[in-house]
């Protein structure tokens, strides 16, 4: 009884309930164990043995072997993952580190597994993942910012010079402009750069 | 880390990605056989510090997924950290996400649009201030204030396109039109578009059409019978590889920006000609393409020879700095981006299908991706 509120209790802290797990392993103990705490963790959770072909698509988190067939399986590509990936270990292995690389995991689980072992897994792959993603989308963020950056001065420049408007006005006249109309700051500047080029 | 897939001993294992079949083959093929003859040249010179350079080559096709999929299973089943590739930039953008994960090396020897940077890319091709930048000065100077952009649908030419559109406006030109066909469009597809073409007085039209579409955009150009000395055809990727395809007669008054022509008056570049043609065939000339491909796997040997390790982590430390006689002439990877400093040089195709340099920068001038230092006025 106090396990159980304990890992559910520890589990509420990054939220895991009702991602769709995928459990990639073969049937023992071990994985039934696994599946139990992931369900505990209100994780909803999908058992696949044998695996045929690629894993699912939809997956938010996969537990599979480390074998070299475990790149293979994953149903994205190295660098655009869709989910947070942990890859499970027999007693006693030492992991080929050059696969344990290659297979992308944010997490690894040894067997005999335990259910302290497997609430840590996941909630640090789930965590790594997440802040990947993170990392990732504002990358891509501040592509589109440089990119934003240019369309917003060009368009600053023409209000100065067709409006009369100085430096701060041009841009304030931009800002207001895409908050009156809920669009991004950029969207406006390209309309002023467009119109302008279109009235000549 | 120090997992060296390479080991201590044996070869240097590389991968090459570049396509034999679909629609960019024709400019691809060419890196492919430059990058080889790179190769072949060190191996004949005893290899990267007694050690022989094999190439794990596959066939992309053309298709940026199979282009992830290849560099996937070249890094993970093959074992290269290392992989030389790519032309389209859609190709590009599906390899970085697998290169960056799993820390390779993508050595990309092709013009493209500019605006990234990755760790675990080297552009050895120009970005657009090394070509777009001067192209546009030349165009408006030479030819009128009216262009006409026209592109191949897919990242490259949009993004072209835009800092094109952008060059020219800043400057008291027009955009008269700007109109996209599918990878691979045909001669009646191109048809509309040179009636456009006609019909608004464009003075200049600016393509980013790749691939054998480029044949087609030249040859529909040259059956309305338009004259390339008053409103030419000016680009960035039409090279020595397409006009071949398309005809002499047909190039003749085209303007191709690229920081390197076969034409090349050097006795590096004649020794470079030579050898490919020697290699390839009497008719196939190298190209821009080609050069970046054949360069940078200079580059990368005498990075290697350095620290005798192939690990992106430490290549990458002294690939910036390497500076190397090429074909173009002399040539560096700047420090900021992993960017190649590239010879900027207009090229007007003569009758012979040869380009005819009619400008060009005195040295070679840095990257600048992001475009920081150009942003205003053409000068």
């Amino acid at each position: 009884m106090g396990e159980r509120k304990s890992i559910v209790e520890r589990a509420h802290r990054i939220e895991l309930a009702n991602l769709e797990t995928v459990v990639a392993l073969r049937q023992d103990r071990d994985t039934e164990v696994l599946i139990r705490v992931l369900q505990r963790c209100r994780m909803r959770v999908r058992h696949l043995w044998p695996v045929l072909g690629r894993l699912p698509e939809t997956a938010e988190v996969i537990f599979c072997e480390l074998t070299n067939e475990t790149p293979d399986l994953l149903p994205w590509m190295p660098g655009e993952p869709k989910g947070a990936l942990v890859v499970v270990l027999n007693e006693g292995e030492v992991p080929d580190v050059d696969l344990l690389i290659n297979s992308t995991a944010d997490g690894v689980l040894s067997r005999p597994i335990t259910p302290g072992a497997v609430l840590a897994s996941v909630v640090l792959a789930c965590s790594n993942f997440r802040y990947h993603q993170r990392l990732r989308w504002r990358i891509s963020r501040l592509d589109e910012s440089l990119r934003s950056m240019r369309t917003v001065e060009r368009a600053k420049e023409i209000l100065m010079r067709t409006r009369n408007l100085g430096e701060e006005e041009a841009y304030r006249f931009i800002r207001q402009q895409a908050m009156s109309r809920r669009v991004p700051l950029a969207v406006v500047a390209q309309a002023i750069i467009d119109s302008h080029e279109y009235l000549g | 880390m120090a997992f060296s897939h390479s080991g201590e001993s044996g070869p240097w294992r590389v991968g090459v990605l570049f396509s034999r079949t679909g629609c960019t083959a024709v400019i691809e093929r060419t890196q492919l056989y430059a990058t080889l003859l790179a190769i072949e040249e060190i191996n004949s010179a005893g290899g990267i510090n007694q050690r022989q350079l094999v190439p794990i080559i596959y066939d992309p096709r053309s298709d940026p997924a199979l282009f992830a999929r290849l560099a996937k299973r070249l890094i993970i089943e093959d074992r290269v950290r290392n992989i030389f590739g790519c032309y389209t930039s859609s190709s590009r953008k599906a390899v970085v996400p697998v290169v960056e994960r799993l820390n390779a090396l993508l050595w990309y020897p092709t013009p493209y649009e500019g605006f990234e940077f990755s760790p675990n890319v080297i552009y050895t091709g120009p970005a657009p201030n090394q070509n777009s930048v001067p192209l546009c000065r030349f165009l408006m100077r030479d030819f009128g204030r009216r262009f006409f952009l026209v592109g191949s649908d897919y990242v490259y030419p949009r993004e072209s396109n835009r800092v094109m559109r952008e060059l020219v406006l800043k400057n008291g030109g027009t955009v008269v039109g700007e109109t996209y066909l599918p990878l691979g469009a045909l001669h009646r597809e191109f048809v509309p578009i040179v009636r456009d073409i006609k019909r608004l007085g464009a003075d200049v039209i600016f393509s980013t059409v790749v691939g054998d579409s480029t044949i087609a955009l030249y040859q529909t150009y040259a059956d309305a019978g338009l004259d390339p000395k008053v409103t030419p055809i000016a680009s960035l990727t039409t090279s020595e590889a397409e006009v071949r395809a398309m005809g002499c007669d047909v190039g003749e008054g085209h303007i191709t920006a690229a920081p390197y022509f076969e034409s090349l008056n050097s006795p590096t570049n004649a020794s470079f000609v030579e050898k490919y043609r020697r290699r390839f065939g009497d008719d196939e000339p190298p190209n821009m393409c080609a050069e970046a491909a054949y360069f940078q796997v200079l580059v990368f040997a005498r990075a290697v020879e350095q620290i005798n390790s192939a690990d992106p982590d430490l290549l990458r430390l002294v690939v910036a700095g390497i500076e190397l006689e090429a074909p173009q002439g002399r040539v560096a990877i700047s420090h900021e981006y992993n960017h190649a400093s590239v010879w900027t040089r207009i090229g007007r195709l003569n009758r012979e299908g040869r380009f005819e340099i009619v400008e060009g920068s005195a040295g070679p001038v840095d990257a600048d991706p992001y475009l920081i230092g150009c942003g205003r006025a053409l000068t």
